[in-house]
């Protein structure tokens, strides 16, 4: 594996580790495992992308070269953890009212299929949480059908409430956050997914699958007034 | 109990320790100084370790009154400061005496400046940080900036000697600020033309604020539209969004970007950057990632054989 590994810098505080071979999200949560265990002081923050990871180290304690040839030998010498921690699924309720779907009917005329079959095609797939960023606790979903991808709006709102669900490209995401975005919102959770007292402060990890079910207004509300 | 209180909050004062570190997995940034050079000499300046926390001070700072003796250490850009309405000299350790009013005023050059205490603030930390953070209000009191009549309580004040800062490591505040870059993973697709530019002068917004300095007045444009895939970003990430005004991404900045990333600021250079004022001038030099670590080495050094700070641990 080390041998399809390329190994650059990005500036003189970040690392970025890709492949020359297509490569999975499994794969490289893996290859940042190893990293992990060899618990290099300088390695301040590891992010996991689509096909790569960044690392963001401290460059008074390491420089580019020296980091490097100890990144590449904790990967060779330490052993593939055949994961334990099995990726878990997670049923997320959604309620599509368009109270609070601000977009849904608008997004539905683009795509020009009825809100129905929309939801239908949103509800229907599993998601897998691709990463955690932007925001505090934003999920950002890979998985979404092609039937119902579309642009980012072209002028993002200044505000979206809690629990938001919105969908922009191949992806649908999840604002954990009251946050002003750019995504067309489809939906809204009940569920408060991001909390800042507990550390994690968010349980879902990336890798794990995410489930909708479709609950109505009511249900919402009365979820929400737990 | 040791207490300041603030009769008046300034501009925009805030609660900093050197950084969250090990939550941006969960999209939750650094935060931490601007300007971490100063904040670790006005560290230094009250024998606190260089990540303890700090006031930071932006454009024009608080009126502070103590119900203790202690002592302050004030670094970083020239602001306007007094002790009892008489005017007091920055960049060394100050006694304050209970019932003195500390008022640092409008700066002078520069933007920030940090103040630190010879006695630890009573607070709770947020993900093993005292960094203030408004998104989601954690760190400082309550998560938030400084307010009128907020409390600070600390625990026992250390007695220390007082102390300067060297004028070797005093930094002058220039017309227009000569700032080292590195090249970014997505420099070879500026335009010719915009290669060209690069070493023209850029404006300071002022729309510039803790999460990045936004620049403009020197547009420049990619040759290739396609979109870039996300990667990383971190402190001093210069990306190129689609309407050709460069953001350098700051203290809380958020961990991955889309925009195509045409450079990264020389890490000695990141602090210069947060001290320049909106509506002025910096220019870009180009150098290479081995000229910027001997940079940082060569800081490293003199920090270590000038002032006992080692930052390698």
């Amino acid at each position: 594996m080390i041998d399809s590994l390329n190994i650059t810098p990005s500036g003189d505080s970040i690392i970025i580790i890709n492949s020359i071979n297509p490569i999975t999200l499994e794969d490289l949560s893996s290859i940042a495992d190893k990293i992990k265990s060899s618990n290099m002081p300088e390695i301040e923050d590891t992010i996991i992308l689509k096909d790569h990871i960044g690392l963001i180290y401290n460059p008074y304690i390491a420089t580019y070269n020296k980091l490097k040839s100890k990144i590449i030998s904790s990967i060779a010498r330490n052993p593939k953890r055949i994961s334990n921690k099995k990726n878990r699924i997670w049923e997320i309720p959604i309620c599509y009212h368009t109270d609070l779907a601000n977009d849904i009917n608008n997004v539905s005329k683009k795509l020009d299929m009825d809100t129905k079959e929309f939801i239908r095609i949103h509800n229907k797939s599993s998601y897998m949480v691709d990463m955690i960023g932007f925001l505090p606790g934003f999920l950002y979903l890979g998985g979404l059908n092609n039937l119902i991808s579309l642009p980012r709006k072209k002028t993002p709102r200044k505000v979206i409430p809690k629990g938001s669900i919105g969908i922009a490209n191949n992806q649908t995401g999840i604002y954990n956050i009251e946050s002003p975005g750019g995504w067309n919102i489809i939906g809204r959770t009940p569920y408060e997914l991001f909390d800042k007292n507990s550390d994690p402060p968010i349980k879902i990890q990336q890798g794990d699958t995410i489930n909708f079910y479709e609950i109505d207004i009511n249900e919402f509300n009365r979820i929400s007034n737990l | 109990m040791n207490r300041i209180k603030f009769l008046r909050p300034g501009l925009y004062t805030s609660i900093q320790d050197m950084k969250r570190i090990g939550y941006k997995k969960y999209g939750i940034p650094n935060s931490g100084p601007m300007d971490e050079y100063s904040h670790i000499l006005s560290n230094w300046l009250v024998d606190n370790s260089y990540s303890s926390e700090t006031l930071e001070i932006n454009y024009f700072g608080p009126r502070i009154k103590f119900n203790f003796n202690t002592t302050i250490g004030i670094c970083g850009a020239n602001f306007d400061a007094k002790i009892n309405d008489k005017r007091i000299q920055l960049n060394r350790s100050i006694k304050v005496k209970t019932g003195d009013i500390l008022d640092i005023g409008v700066c002078l050059n520069g933007g920030r400046v940090y103040l630190s205490f010879s006695a630890k603030m009573k607070l709770k930390k947020s993900f093993n940080s005292y960094s203030t953070y408004e998104k989601i209000n954690i760190g400082g009191i309550n998560g938030k900036k400084i307010s009128k009549n907020d409390t600070i309580n600390f625990k026992k004040s250390e007695e220390i000697i007082k102390k300067k800062i060297p004028d070797s490591f005093q930094r002058k505040y220039q017309e227009v600020s000569n700032i080292r870059v590195i090249k970014g993973v997505n420099y070879n697709i500026i335009s010719k033309n915009s290669l060209k530019k690069l070493d023209n002068e850029f404006n300071v917004s002022s729309g510039s604020d803790r999460m990045g300095i936004r620049l403009n007045g020197n547009k420049l444009k990619v040759s290739d539209k396609k979109s870039i895939e996300s990667t990383v970003v971190s402190k001093g990430t210069i990306q190129l969004p689609p309407a050709g005004d460069p953001i350098i991404l700051m203290s809380d900045s958020q961990s991955t970007g889309g925009y195509p990333i045409i450079g990264n600021i020389a890490r000695v250079d990141i602090s210069k950057v947060s001290q320049i004022k909106p509506e002025s001038k910096l220019k870009f030099t180009f150098i290479s990632l081995e000229e910027s670590e001997s940079l940082i080495n060569y800081e490293k050094r003199k920090f270590k054989s000038q002032l006992g700070i080692d930052f390698s641990t």
